[in-house]
């Protein structure tokens, strides 16, 4: 480590914190600027760091002592966080004007979680991971009980906070035995320990240790076992937040998952491959079956987000390259159709009022064709079906579990990925085959609408022109392995 | 017995920290013993680190501690204030009993 | 020996004060527990060396943290009486789950190891007490090789204090604020008139 300290690699955090506090200072002392202008320039910061980490994400350079790392890895998850916040921060601000909810601290929270984020996918440390974690978690804590007035938005932000930090709990106490069992928390530094040629993976604290860890990181990704709450923090909290909730951390938390487990952890992967395999088989299932027989959508699309959430460590499990850049694919793909979906969902309105059930879009087709379009082409592409973006997020995963002669894992995968087509095309028959209802409020804002197109494109198109996301993926996941 | 090692702090550690899990699963309605439980556990979480930090005879250890109490007490002013937010709105702190959303 | 007496001392009553912590029946009384818990968890930083940490956690966790639960605590009304119901259907099957955690971890512990050659893993070895003691070693480390995370942690603190103040302030219309400035810049020339008053005829 050399004495002068290299800033270069924190450019796009440090950028990041620092706007969030300028926007704090503008919030408090200038003339009650509403949710809206602090949004464009939330949506201005967003741009900025994302193109400072896209230009920083090639060499691996760590700094801060070896604490904090850019690499391809880093930088590719990193765009992809500050494109989902701020998709759905452009959504959002209609909502929470519509609904009196316009606070200038919205998008500053917004801001300050995914700071967090982008802290946890460079953490090359286990202080700065929990430090980073920590960042995103209150903000979310804050957000989900954002509507203060509303009971279920607080209850939402109740049940919230109390899993996010039994979580933290767990994965502190299994980072507290891998430390007194290894004597060091930097990645580095453990995963040189378990490559060395000392046989250490029999050490029963050590094993302990791990355990705890992947219990940790399950919580924060919401994986079964460990999903009790989230259906009611995702029906319960306002629906952009939701929105936000269901895309950013969930593909920072997957990604900080991956780099934990390859990373320090990767000549251990006999260990936890078995647990992560249980974890992705549990979430599959309960991701597929208790979908079925929900009639909220947001709770629907919470079992649907678990349900990504099994496919997902599918290619963890894998534990190879192909397997990681499948997680990469998959999470971008995610990020789309998610996205797209909410942006629906926001548009949900009956005669001034947010309506929330599936037979609320009974017969969309007729009152608004453009709309029932899209939706169809986001279920099709959440189902997984050829030509759409989701089929191939789900084909790399897989293509890397059999590959990795996870065989058993895969075709539970197929499995689970075809019954819970069900309940996707469930959603499509109701568009198109059921009586019209009442038709939803128009016009739609401008900025829900072109972020449904935008997502609505990519989810279509994505089959002809895949190269650039897969070889960034490609890149991105080799950049994990050592060399 | 009357030898102190490492393992007897290792213990102290552990019986806090399954109290404080203990103690999540038993008061599911009063949310104010669910936050004193999460405080226990890292407190159990500190206890380990301080031990293994003083038995390796390494800094890291008491640094991450202090990192945690830090976050802890920023963790548990977030809490309370939704706590404080949850009670106004219901009039009351327990969480499953007469929940609006289903589990 | 004494030593032995003393950690027994220590380690015995943090584990009665954390049990007294989840089972008593007023959350005033679990609290007050908790900080007992937490002093005498200090006592044990103290027998391992770690001064500073153990009066962190008296001032920090005893002096804000536990007296922030004492205050919330008084000031919600919590029915005391409906929240206990169902502890004792919980706690057969709690007790044997965490009997059965506690175990484990027992086993795990009772022949702990630390990897080979560790020492060449540790990151910061502790200084000797001639050369800095525990508060100064600490403090060089955390403004050195540690400000990235400190710099975390200052972050991490003003989520917290932007999201509180969003959840909790509530500007009542109608309240009365001191406006010091204003109070400041009174004279006695805007509000004091001097009249002459005849004698005998009132005002």
């Amino acid at each position: 480590m050399s004495d002068t300290l290299d800033l270069l690699p924190v450019l796009p955090e440090i950028f990041v914190a620092l706007a969030a506090m300028a926007m704090l200072m503008i919030g408090v002392f200038g003339k009650g600027e509403g949710v809206r202008p602090m949004t464009m320039l939330g949506l201005a910061v967003f741009t900025v760091a994302a193109v400072l980490a896209w230009m920083l994400g090639g060499e691996r350079t760590t700094t801060f002592g070896g604490m904090f790392v850019m690499d391809s890895f880093a930088g590719t998850v990193k765009v992809m966080i500050l494109l989902a916040s701020a998709l759905t921060a452009a959504m959002s601000v209609s909502f929470l004007e519509r609904e009196k909810l316009g606070r200038f601290e919205y998008p500053i929270l917004m801001v300050f979680a995914t700071l967090g984020m982008m802290m946890m996918v460079s953490a090359n440390d286990f202080i700065a991971l929990y430090l980073g974690l920590e960042t995103q978690s209150l903000a979310l804590y804050v957000l989900a009980a954002y509507n203060r007035e509303n009971a279920r938005a607080t209850e939402a932000g109740l049940k919230y906070f109390v899993l996010g930090s039994l979580a933290s709990g767990m994965l502190l106490y299994g980072v507290s035995l891998v430390y007194g069992f290894a004597g060091t928390t930097s990645f580095d530094g453990l995963a040189r320990l378990f490559g060395g040629e000392h046989p250490v993976a029999s050490h029963a604290g050590l094993i302990a240790g791990l355990v705890f860890v992947v219990a940790g990181l399950a919580f924060k990704v919401s994986a079964v076992p460990f999903h009790m709450w989230t259906p009611d923090v995702y029906e319960g909290a306002p629906t952009p937040v939701t929105a936000f909730f269901a895309v950013a951390p969930k593909i920072a938390a997957l990604a900080l998952f991956t780099r934990v487990m390859i990373g320090p952890f990767g000549e251990l992967a006999d260990q936890w491959r078995q647990v992560v395999t249980f974890i992705a088989i549990a979430s599959m299932f309960v991701g597929s079956f208790a979908a079925i027989g929900q009639n909220n959508i947001k709770r629907l699309m919470a079992y649907s987000s678990i349900g990504h959430v099994g496919f997902v460590l599918v290619g963890l499990a894998a534990g190879t390259a192909a397997g990681v850049q499948g997680v990469l694919v998959y999470l971008a793909i995610y990020l789309f159709m998610n996205v797209g979906t909410f942006a629906v969902i926001l548009s949900m309105r009956q005669k001034g009022r947010m309506v929330e059930g599936i037979d609320d879009l009974a017969g969309l087709s007729k009152t608004n064709p453009a709309m029932a379009l899209v939706m169809a082409a986001l279920m099709f592409s959440m189902a997984g079906i050829p030509p759409l973006a989701g089929f191939w997020g789900k084909f790399y995963v897989f293509m890397a579990a059999v590959d990795a002669g996870l065989f058993t894992l895969a075709i539970i995968g197929v499995l689970t990925s075809v019954v819970s087509t069900f309940y996707y095309l469930r959603i499509i028959k109701v568009m198109y085959f059921d009586e019209p209802s009442e038709s939803f409020d128009k016009p739609l804002s401008r900025s829900v609408g072109i972020v449904m197109a935008v997502s609505t494109a990519v989810v279509l198109l994505f089959s002809f022109l895949p190269g650039p996301l897969l070889s960034t993926a490609k890149a991105a996941a080799v950049a994990l392995f050592p060399q | 017995m009357f030898e102190i090692g490492l393992s007897h702090y290792l213990t102290v550690a552990a019986i806090l920290f399954t109290l404080g899990v203990f103690g999540i699963f038993l008061n599911r309605k009063n949310v104010i013993i669910i936050m004193m439980s999460i405080e226990l556990m890292l407190l159990a979480v500190n206890l380990n680190l301080v031990a293994f930090s003083s038995f390796l005879n390494d800094l890291v250890g008491q640094v991450f501690a202090m990192f945690i109490l830090t976050v802890a007490a920023a963790e548990a002013a977030i809490g309370l204030a939704i706590v404080v937010v949850f009670f106004r709105n219901r009039g009351t702190i327990a969480v499953e009993e007469i929940s609006q959303l289903k589990g | 020996m004494f030593a032995a007496l003393i950690f027994y001392m220590f380690a015995g009553l943090t584990v009665a004060s954390g049990v007294a912590v989840i089972s008593a029946r007023n959350p005033v009384h679990s609290v007050l527990f908790l900080i007992l818990c937490f002093f005498n968890a200090a006592g044990l930083f103290l027998l391992l060396g770690a001064e500073f940490l153990a009066m962190v956690l008296v001032v920090v966790y005893v002096g804000a943290v536990a007296v922030l639960f004492l205050f919330v605590v008084m000031m919600l009304d919590i029915n005391v009486v409906k929240l206990r119901e169902g502890f004792l259907q919980y706690l057969p099957t709690g007790a044997l789950i965490g009997l059965v955690l506690l175990l484990e971890l027992t086993v795990v512990f009772a022949g702990w190891a630390f990897a080979p050659d560790v020492e060449a893993l540790v990151a910061a070895p502790a200084p000797t007490a001639d050369v800095a003691s525990n508060t100064e070693a600490l403090g060089r480390l955390l403004y050195t090789t540690y400000a990235y995370l400190f710099q975390a942690s200052g972050v991490i603190l003003l989520v917290a204090m932007v999201g509180t103040i969003l959840l909790t302030l509530r500007v009542r219309a109608g309240g009365r604020k001191q406006k010091i400035a204003d109070q400041v810049a009174r004279r006695a020339a805007d509000t004091l008139e001097i009249r002459k008053v005849p004698t005998g005829g009132g005002i």
